[in-house]
């Protein structure tokens, strides 16, 4: 009876299995993805007309006013293309990253994503990404800004193609600086402590914050500090006998202990400041220009009184360019088609639109940055950031190669700026262990870079 | 007078947990209802309580479609995960056969092991089985799981033997013991396992995203994070709005079966 019973169930079983894996999609390719460049040979020796499924990741983009842009960009490539159709599907952005690393172990995967340079570095050294150039004429760069397409660029082969940009300006409550009688923005860090200090006094909150993020915030200001100078050389860093960016770590210590930076600022994230800029307990701080996005809707009086002024550091230093890019995985089917549809959501055309509807983004090519809305874009709060912003991209560029060991670095540079800001090492301690650590880990990843 | 100046601690102590926990419940909700004018610190209470974060949430987020989805989920995981559990953690609580323990170790053993572990290869799995952008797929980890086998068993194991060998002997087979004499005494088990599993179907994120590559088939927690991951920063009020309108039928589900967490089967024998 048991054995009866027994065989009865694994043959069950069995039967069960081979009717749940016939359920699959007949369309899904079990073989694999096959060599893309012999795809890509083909597909351009039999037809010079795209076709196609393709499948477009954006990051972050869905609801009013994008669900609209993107139904018409989908309508008006297809209508140029029959042959081809378009599905937009959006991916919260924290994600992005693992969702595009999980879905390119399958088959059925998308053709073009919405990617950050970090996650685009991870996604490459995996061999994730298309090299796009064979699909792009020879002259793309000239259409873009030069720092943004340069972004695209992993071990000399072009993945990515720039989308919409941000880059580092500074804000400000004028009514706090009104009150404390700075007139300008600062522009090193002695004007910097000087500021906060009236502010602080004036006030009684702290008035700065020193954004951190995940380290790499710190990275960038210590090359735009370092204005041109290299702090690392063949693989070893070199930053720590940079006097300009010691007095960075120790101005910041300084200020910390006088209370002039809040406590939270060891957590060092942008939505702590934005929190905090819109509570008035801070004043002054660096960031991109979709800095007041959550201000606007959550402090509107606050939003009222912000403006933005150029970054705290001159205005010569280099500034970091923060890129959204488009790539194409290598396993897609499509890749002319996908190819063709990335340069045709990034042409001159659309990206005005689109930076127009956002508000708070720059596009990445040159033709749609002359228009009028980026040279005189008004006197709205926001129109300041994007005309300061549009004034810094003039100087700015991907500050920190993207190098396999970037997220190490990144993690043990933030790791050590809080130890210095809240006074447990010295900043010249601080520096020398950092140094020691990049130096360290270049040798382990056996990258000799310069920057 | 000593236990007046206990129970006041007591009391004390009450507000003080009832205040951690249902404190920021309240202020998501004091700041859903600011209006576009007013900002999420300046006050605590709104001076013009509004309700029109929730209808705009609502139309951003596109709860309407995302509901159903989320809804349907529910509505095939609860069923189903309370059938598989109750089934397969029946022999490992009453019927002896070689490697039960191993195979009870290894049930539980499985809880142990991170989600992200093993995504990769079960996003091939059920898009190999054609359960991509479907409701089977969007519930895959949430049917047969390992904690509702082991809750299960524990409860199973709770009632006498006394009772089946009863039923066995008034002609009951295996089938109808289980069914008609075992599952209900253990209905407040199995309503603890449908509200977990009611909960965690509702508020799963991550293999919903993973597995789904169609917009339509977003589930409610993913509109929420669309929203909250805006590109250029969250509006906060939205964001509060939002949270309530997702938590709101969990904590209603919630509220209106917690009287079944308690039940035993005390008495269920006599002597």
């Amino acid at each position: 009876m048991t054995k009866s019973f027994r065989n009865k169930f694994l043959f069950s079983s069995a039967l069960l299995s081979i009717l749940l894996t016939g359920c699959g999609d007949d369309n899904v390719d079990n073989e694999g993805t096959g060599d893309v460049s012999e795809d890509a040979e083909s597909d351009t020796e039999e037809s010079s007309e795209l076709s196609g499924e393709i499948t477009f990741w954006t990051a972050s983009l869905s609801g009013d006013p994008f669900d609209g842009y993107f139904e018409e960009i989908k309508s008006d490539f297809e209508t140029m293309h029959p042959d081809v159709t378009v599905n937009i599907q959006d991916t919260p952005q924290n994600e992005m990253e693992q969702r595009v690393l999980t879905s390119l172990t399958g088959s059925d995967a998308m053709d073009v994503i919405n990617l950050n340079p970090h996650y685009m570095a991870n996604i490459a050294s995996q061999g994730g990404l298309l090299n796009m150039e064979e699909y792009l004429d020879d002259d793309i760069g000239s259409r873009f800004v030069e720092g943004a397409f340069e972004a695209g660029y992993y071990n000399d082969e072009l993945l990515a193609l720039p989308w919409y940009l941000t880059t580092t300006v500074s804000w400000y409550n004028s009514d706090h600086f009104e009150m404390a009688g700075v007139e300008n923005v600062p522009s090193n860090m002695q004007e910097l402590y000087e500021a906060s200090s009236a502010i602080t006094e004036e006030t009684g909150n702290p008035s700065f914050f020193q954004i951190i993020n995940d380290g790499n915030t710190i990275m960038e200001k210590m090359v735009t500090i370092a204005n041109g100078e290299n702090i690392v050389e063949n693989g070893e860093a070199v930053f720590q006998d940079n006097a300009d960016i010691l007095e960075f770590f120790d101005t910041v210590q300084t200020m910390y202990s006088e209370g002039l930076i809040s406590q939270q600022n060891a957590e060092g994230s942008i939505g702590a400041a934005q929190e905090l800029f819109m509570n008035e307990n801070l004043s002054l701080v660096e960031g991109g220009i979709t800095f007041l996005g959550p201000v606007e809707s959550g402090a509107p009086s606050v939003y009222e009184a912000a403006k933005a002024g150029l970054p705290l550091n001159g205005d010569d230093a280099p500034m970091n360019i923060a890129v959204m890019n488009l790539a194409v995985p290598t396993n897609t089917e499509y890749p002319e088609t996908a190819v063709a549809f990335a340069e045709f959501v990034l042409n001159a055309e659309n990206q005005l639109e689109f930076a127009e509807l956002a508000g708070t983004v720059l596009p990445s090519t040159v033709e749609s940055l002359e228009d009028d809305y980026f040279t005189d874009p008004g006197d709205s709060p926001k129109a300041s950031g994007m005309q300061q912003g549009a004034q810094a991209l003039e100087r700015a560029r991907v500050l920190i190669p993207l190098t396999e060991n970037n997220f190490e670095l990144r993690e043990v540079t933030k790791n050590t700026f809080v130890e210095v800001m809240i006074g447990d090492i010295s900043a010249e301690e601080g520096l020398n262990q950092l140094a020691e650590e990049w130096t360290k880990s270049f040798s382990n990843s056996d990258i000799d870079v310069s920057f | 007078m000593k236990m007046t100046k206990n129970k006041i601690l007591l009391y004390l102590l009450i507000i003080f947990f009832v205040f951690v926990t249902v404190g920021p419940f309240v202020f998501t909700l004091l700041m859903s209802l600011k209006g576009p004018a007013e900002g999420v610190y300046t006050n605590i209470f709104p001076r013009d309580p509004s309700l029109d974060n929730y209808f705009i949430a609502f139309r951003q987020a596109r709860f309407d479609e995302y509901l159903i989805n989320t809804v349907i989920a529910v509505l095939i995981a609860v069923p189903l995960n309370i059938l598989f559990c109750s089934l397969a953690a029946y022999p490992l609580a009453r019927m002896d056969f070689k490697g039960k323990n191993v195979i009870l170790i290894t049930i539980i053993a499985t809880m142990a092991v991170p989600f992200q572990l093993f995504m990769a290869p079960l996003f091939n799995l059920v898009g190999n089985m054609g359960l991509r952008n479907s409701y089977i797929g969007l519930i895959v980890l949430q049917v047969g799981t390992a904690f509702g086998i082991f809750l299960i068993r524990q409860s199973y194991l709770t009632i006498p033997k006394a009772l089946e060998e009863s039923a066995y002997m008034d002609g009951a087979n295996k089938f109808q013991v289980w069914f008609r004499i075992i599952l209900p005494m253990i209905k407040p088990t199995l309503i603890t396992l449908g509200i977990y599993t009611f909960t965690f179907t509702w508020g799963d994120y991550l293999w919903p995203l993973i597995n789904t590559t169609d917009n339509e088939m977003y589930t409610l927690s993913i509109g929420l994070a669309q929203l909250s991951q805006s590109f250029d920063g969250s509006n906060i009020k939205l964001i509060s709005a939002a949270s309530l309108l997702t938590t709101i039928p969990s904590l209603a589900i919630f509220i209106w079966l917690q009287k079944y967490f308690v039940g035993t089967t005390k008495g269920a024998v006599k002597g």
